[in-house]
């Protein structure tokens, strides 16, 4: 039943964003239960945690870490356009407003993805 | 020109696709594609339909992926090959007729009706209303009940018990009705995790919508009143 959460065919781009939204929703959780379990590793002393931090701070992770970052923003940036309409706010607009969010995630993720690259290269 | 009709049949216990082609000419519908081929081709073929004129609602179909009346969508202006399907989140019964039993259960489920304290039909009165009162309602009135907002609501597609789209309006409609009273009954009705909080605006309800009524902003707003009303209610 849950997979129509994803069935986008024939569908307008509200519905992309709402099975995107989901998609991100899904992975930010499971990142969450490993970031919490990759913290709890400091436990085990401060080598092991150290060995994590240099297998995944790598250019090898980057594009991993880059694509975490677009679906945090993209979770974050299109909830606060839920949000908003939510509120029963602009939902005339709800279309400019999409587009307009979907800019934002792109800028902010474009940005985001130099500043990672410039500090795990080195450059 | 002939046009190629695929249509996914039910026959009661699997669901198949059969290919039709048929000769059409401008202007024709998707719905008298439909009658060619049950008057034509086969008769076994089944849909539902009735005023052949958007007012019913009855011949709602996906109809290339999207939730169409049958009777208003011109087959040409598709293209040369269609895809036709009963709508999603209802039960098929057989080829493109769906059980619309529960659909109307909701919608009668959140009192569709003008409710007033003086109701008095022995002795009627005019109940007045502005051009502005009216038009704060107006759009919603136009609902045809086809169900297309219900199928492609994805919270009806994963939860049996959701009012969904239309039977939310309705409760809109009403509520915004400067003649009606019965606004904290019908609140009560639509405020609980079945009702108005189940919505997650995907907003497809308001994309497919043939009579353009946007049901997701009468859902946001009754929200947005529920969720006042539920404040306040802390507070009392």
């Amino acid at each position: 039943m849950w997979q129509k959460w994803f069935s986008v065919k024939g569908k307008s781009l509200f519905s992309i964003a709402f099975s995107l939204h989901r998609l991100t929703g899904v992975v930010l959780t499971i990142y969450l239960c490993m970031h919490l379990a990759y913290l709890t590793s400091i436990r085990m002393g401060k080598e092991v945690f150290e060995s994590f931090i240099a297998t995944t701070v790598t250019p090898q992770f980057l594009i991993f870490d880059i694509l975490l970052v677009l679906a945090g923003i993209y979770h974050g940036v299109n909830g606060l356009r839920l949000i908003l309409h939510e509120f029963g706010l602009t939902y005339e607009s709800r279309k400019s407003i999409l587009y307009v969010s979907v800019a934002i995630v792109l800028i902010v993720w474009l940005i985001a993805s130099y500043r990672m690259y410039t500090f795990v290269m080195g450059v | 020109m002939d046009v190629e009709f695929r249509i996914r049949r039910f026959d009661g216990e699997k669901s198949y696709w059969q290919t039709f082609n048929i000769p059409v000419k401008r202007g024709m519908t998707v719905l008298e594609g439909l009658y060619y081929i049950k008057e034509n081709l086969d008769g076994s073929l089944t849909f539902r339909a009735s005023c052949r004129m958007a007012i019913c609602g009855s011949c709602a179909v996906k109809i290339n992926g999207k939730p169409r009346l049958a009777c208003e969508t011109q087959i040409l202006e598709i293209g040369n090959s269609l895809e036709v399907e009963p709508l999603d989140n209802f039960k098929v019964i057989k080829d493109l007729v769906t059980d619309f039993e529960g659909f109307f259960k909701k919608h009668e489920a959140v009192k569709p009706y003008l409710i007033r304290k003086d109701d008095n039909y022995e002795e009627p009165v005019e109940l007045i209303q502005s051009p502005k009162e009216l038009h704060a309602y107006y759009d919603f009135t136009l609902c045809v009940k086809c169900g297309a907002c219900y199928s492609v609501c994805p919270a009806a597609a994963t939860r049996d018990d959701y009012l969904g789209p239309a039977a939310i309006t309705a409760a809109y409609r009403f509520n915004a009705d400067s003649r009606d009273e019965g606004e904290k009954i019908r609140l009560a009705l639509v405020c609980g995790d079945n009702g108005v909080w189940r919505c997650h605006f995907a907003a497809e309800c308001s994309e497919v919508c043939p009579k353009q009524i946007d049901p997701a902003k009468a859902v946001q707003k009754i929200r947005f009143k529920s969720a006042i009303e539920t404040i306040k209610s802390i507070f009392r």
